[in-house]
Order: C-alpha cells, then structure tokens, then sequence
C-alpha cells in the first residue's frame, strides 16, 4: 500500500483521488484535555492566545494520530468581533467554552463593524493558522470552519426571536443572512490565504429538528449555494441533528462535502445522495471518545463505513475530556477498517 | 347562547388560536371566559392545552417545527396570563401541586427548549422555578435544596455544554437521591442520559414540547376518570 501523507490523504480524498485509506480528521473542534495538559494550561486558556491555539490543536492531532489540524475551538470569535460582550470563563478549571451572554434583540439592530477582521480574537485565529501552517503545513492537513449563516444569526441575534422572524419578519431575517452570507465568503477566503486547507460550514441550526424543509428551501439553501459556488476550495457542509429530510438538498448545496452526526440514516442518506458525493459522519464525539469499549469503537466504525460515508469523523466537537485509549482506537481502527474504497472515493 | 354551548365555542376558540398561532384570538377568547364567569382552569387544560396536544400531532408529522412552536407558545402565554389569576383554589385543590427548578447549564446560552418546557409545565400547574440560562452549577443545588421541588430540569444545547449537566446530578442525586432529574438538549441521548444518572431525558425542543404535552394529556384524561 502506498503511503501518503496526511495532507496529501486528506486533500486527495476532498478531489476524489484515490488514497491509501480512510483518513482521519475533523471539520469540528477537536483538542483535548490530555494535549492541553501537557500545555500546562487550563482549557479557557486554549482560545486566548494564538501560540495556545495553535499548539493545543498541534499536540491533539499528534498524540491521537490526526491527519489535520482544526482551529479555532469556539464560537464566539465572530460576534465578539461584531463588538458583542462574551464570557470567556477565564478563570475557570471547567471546561466551559465561551458564550455571549447578550445579544441584539432583532436582525435590524445588527452593525458590523468594517474592520471586524482586525477585532476580539480574529487576528488571533490568523495567527493560530499562520503558525500551524508553518509548523505543520506541509505534512498535515489544516481545517478551519464557520458557522453559516443562519446558526451565525442565531449567536448574533436571540435565536427564539430570529426562529419566529422566520415566518413574521422574514424580509429581515433574510437582508441579514444576506448580509452574513457575503461575510463568510470573504472570510472563508481569508482563513483560506491565512492557511487552511479545508473549510467546514457549519450550519447545525437548520436541521429539521429545528426548521422545517420548506424553509430550508427558501431561505437556507440558496445562501449556502451562493458561498460554495465562491469558495474554491475543499468545502464541507455539516449540519447535525435530524438531517433525513433535507439530505439531498445538502447534497445541492455545492459543498464538496456533506457531513452528518448519528441522528442521520446513513445508509439511506448514501441511496439518496448517489456514490459521488463525499459523505462524512457520524460519530458522537462525547460518548465514543469517553465511555464506549474497543468493541463497541469497532462496531460503530464498521457501521459508519458499511453506511457507505467516505471518511468518519465526528458528528459535532470532540469533548475534550476523552478517554487516552478511546480515541487512539478510533483513529487506528478508521485506518484500519478504512482501507477498502468508499462510494465516492477509491484505493490506491 | 347557552353556558355549556358557549363554553365549548370558547375552548375551541382557545385551543385553534393555540394551534393557528393567533395570538389576539386566543386573549380574546380568554378575556371572554373571565367576563363569563366559566372556569379559567378547564380553559386553560380543555382549550389551550388542547390545541398544544394537536401542535404536538402537527410537530409529529414534521407539520410544525420549532418556529411554529415558539409561536403557538406566544399564543398560549397571550392566554394563560390573562387566565392564570382567575383559576380558584378549589380547582387546584386534587390536581398537581409540584414545583421544578429549570434552567440552562452554565456555558451555555441557549433556552429556547427550556422556554416551551417551563410553559408546559406551568399550564399542568406546576409552580417553576426558572433559573434562566448560563446558571451556575451550584445555583440548581442551592434552589432544589431551598424549594424543595420534585423536579430538576437541565437543558445544555450543545455537546460543549452538556458535561455540567452530570456534575449537577451527581450533586443533587448526593443531597436527596428522590429528586427527579430531567435533561434535555440535542446532544442528549439516551446513553447520555444514564451515564449521568438522569431520570429522563428529550434530544430537542420539540421531543420536550411532546413528552411534556403527553404529561398533560395524561394529567388531562386522568381529571376526566379516563
């Protein structure tokens, strides 16, 4: 069997190339307590400074055999910038991720400022992905993401009032996800020259758990349309939850990608959305990591694949307190069990 | 108009301004059952909850989703303020007289499916104790313990939140094993929930929105010796 490298397995699965076997990685934070410990750091720390950023994503990937990278860890890097308050919990021992206790009661209050980019924590996003690419880049893959544009909303704006806006006030809700459509094209381009390999849009707030079909028709899918046509990179499309419903519309959307977590119906998604389409998914990222047993591990990775997805990763955020052993097992046995071609994606 | 054929016009009006997501109908509606001197309880469990038990049917059927429960819920709150202060303590005197303590783990912000719970259960007669969201571990311990309440309802939207919930149940459980804790939020799964020692759990704002709503159809059917 040929060996690739990381970088070059992940980006040769993204074209559809043939590689040596089912790489893995992530589109959704993926550090964990042991690397930060390592650190010497508490977990708050992580998001603060590029240098903890950039190594903590770095000593994941390596003690648990990643093939990439992901940065940045939170949510909250963007509506910060935008000038709204977070909680950083910086003097926690928890693992508590930052979180905007306040934020604009209605789309029309919404100001983004021109220079958000220069803003919070986003030069310290650049820089994390600036040193990765210099001291990982060229063997390991680099992902980033961003929140799209109706999940951004929703941290922007109260989510009960964007919700009901959805159907009384839905001009507004729309002039800004327009809005925040063009933010993200230019900013996944930025986060692109900044050093990512890959992009993940994660727009896990229009599952129809949430929304329905139709208003994902009309107002979800011809933005996520409008970004994956700029965006010409590898581009992934995850949206977590109840997802059945609107698979093919995902399949639609121009990602290159379409990931999924364990709430979706794997093999009827593959059916659906034919052999072409790379399909990523679906692990729980708490309860594999932490508590499930080697048989189990071996199970759930065989059904993902016999589920037909090309690579399988984590449905949502690696809990960072995982189980040393647990995640190892997952990495080796995805290589391991991976080795077979997927639908979209053949064999060395 | 007789009281009985005015009564079950008025119900109705409740229950489809519920589940039509009118606001104005449903007040007025209530507005009518006061100056009638007809019993704010029955309307509230025969009219309003009625209509959430077919907004649950429509939820099921992938009719009606979270924006349209939010709204359905505006419209039952339109009502059950206007009902709430004419419910006479004879019609409480039998029925359910627990209090819950609920709120949204501290890192997390989101509340919306803690929102439609607390409404469910202050229409089954509940008394809430609604800590808001971003609450302190701690805090849930401290109330729970003030109050004295049956029920502990924890909600964490995301997986990045979720591990508070079981610090909190590991506490409460140590304090007084008998409280009954419910979890809810789309990282909750069944395992989940058992590894954490909960006593039940929902994986959305709307699978709570129905578990609640079967537990005042249930409340409903047994008032009337179904």
């Amino acid at each position: 069997m040929a060996r690739l490298t990381s970088k070059q397995r992940v980006l040769g699965l993204f074209r559809r190339d043939p590689i040596d076997t089912m790489p893995c990685f992530s589109g959704q934070g993926m550090v964990t307590l042991p690397a930060i410990h390592c650190l010497g750091i508490r977990f708050p720390q992580v998001h603060l400074t590029a240098e903890n950023m950039a190594e903590s994503a770095k000593k994941s990937m390596h003690m648990f055999e990643f093939d990439s990278v992901v940065v940045p860890f939170d949510m909250c890097t963007i509506p910060e910038a935008f000038g709204l308050p977070i909680s950083l919990y910086a003097n926690s021992e928890d693992i508590l991720y930052p979180t905007i206790p306040g934020k604009w009661p209605s789309p029309e209050e919404v100001t983004i400022p021109g220079d958000y980019l220069k803003m919070g924590r986003m030069p310290v996003v650049d820089k994390a992905l600036n040193l990765l690419r210099e001291e990982v880049g060229e063997d390991k893959a680099i992902g980033s993401w961003i929140l799209g544009p109706f999940t951004l909303a929703g941290q922007i704006v109260e989510l009960d009032i964007l919700m009901k806006m959805t159907i009384r006030g839905r001009a507004k809700v729309e002039s800004l996800l327009d809005e925040l459509t063009e933010l993200i094209i230019d900013l996944g381009r930025h986060y692109r020259l900044e050093g990512a390999d890959y992009m993940n849009l994660r727009e896990m707030g229009t599952g129809s758990d949430l929304l329905s079909p139709r208003m994902f028709k009309m107002l979800i899918l011809p933005r996520l349309q409008r970004i994956f046509d700029e965006w010409d990179f590898p581009k992934v499309l995850h949206i977590c939850g109840f997802t059945d419903l609107i698979i093919e519309m995902m399949r639609d959307s121009g990602a290159d990608a379409i990931s999924v977590d364990h709430n979706n119906t794997l093999a009827e998604t593959r059916k659906k959305i034919g052999d072409r389409m790379l399909l990523f998914g679906d692990y729980n990222g708490f309860t594999l990591p932490k508590k499930a047993t080697k048989e189990e591990i071996k199970e759930y990775i065989q059904g993902c694949i016999d589920g037909g997805v090309d690579a399988v990763w984590p449905g949502c955020d690696i809990w960072p307190e995982v189980n040393e052993e647990n995640l190892l097992t997952i990495n080796r046995k995805i290589r391991e069990l991976g080795r077979g071609p997927s639908p979209a994606v053949g064999r060395l | 108009m007789g009281k009985e054929k005015l009564r079950e016009e008025l119900l109705k009006e409740l229950s489809d301004g519920v589940v039509n997501f009118d606001e104005d109908k449903v007040a007025e509606a209530a507005k009518r059952i006061v100056e009638e001197g007809l019993g704010a309880y029955d309307a509230i469990m025969n009219g309003m909850a009625a209509g959430m038990e077919i907004v649950g049917d429509l939820y099921d059927k992938h009719e009606y989703f979270v924006p349209e429960l939010l709204l359905c819920a505006d419209a039952l709150y339109a009502g059950l303020d206007i009902l709430r202060p004419h419910i006479k303590s004879e019609d409480l005197a039998d029925r359910v007289k627990g209090q819950v303590v609920m709120g949204t783990v501290q890192g997390d912000v989101h509340d919306i499916g803690k929102n439609l719970i607390k409404m469910m259960f202050e229409v089954a007669g509940f008394t809430v104790h609604d800590l808001g969201r971003d609450v302190p571990l701690e805090k849930f311990v401290e109330e729970q313990v003030r109050t004295d309440s049956e029920i502990v309802a924890l909600s964490a939207m995301m997986t990045t939140t979720m591990m508070g919930m079981k610090k909190v149940v590991e506490m409460i459980k140590a304090k007084n094993p008998d409280v009954m804790i419910m979890l809810g939020g789309a990282p909750v799964t069944k395992d989940v929930a058992t590894l954490f020692g909960a006593d039940g759990y929902a994986e959305s704002a709307g699978n709570a929105v129905q578990e609640a709503i079967k537990m005042i159809s249930r409340l409903r059917k047994l008032e009337k010796g179904q």
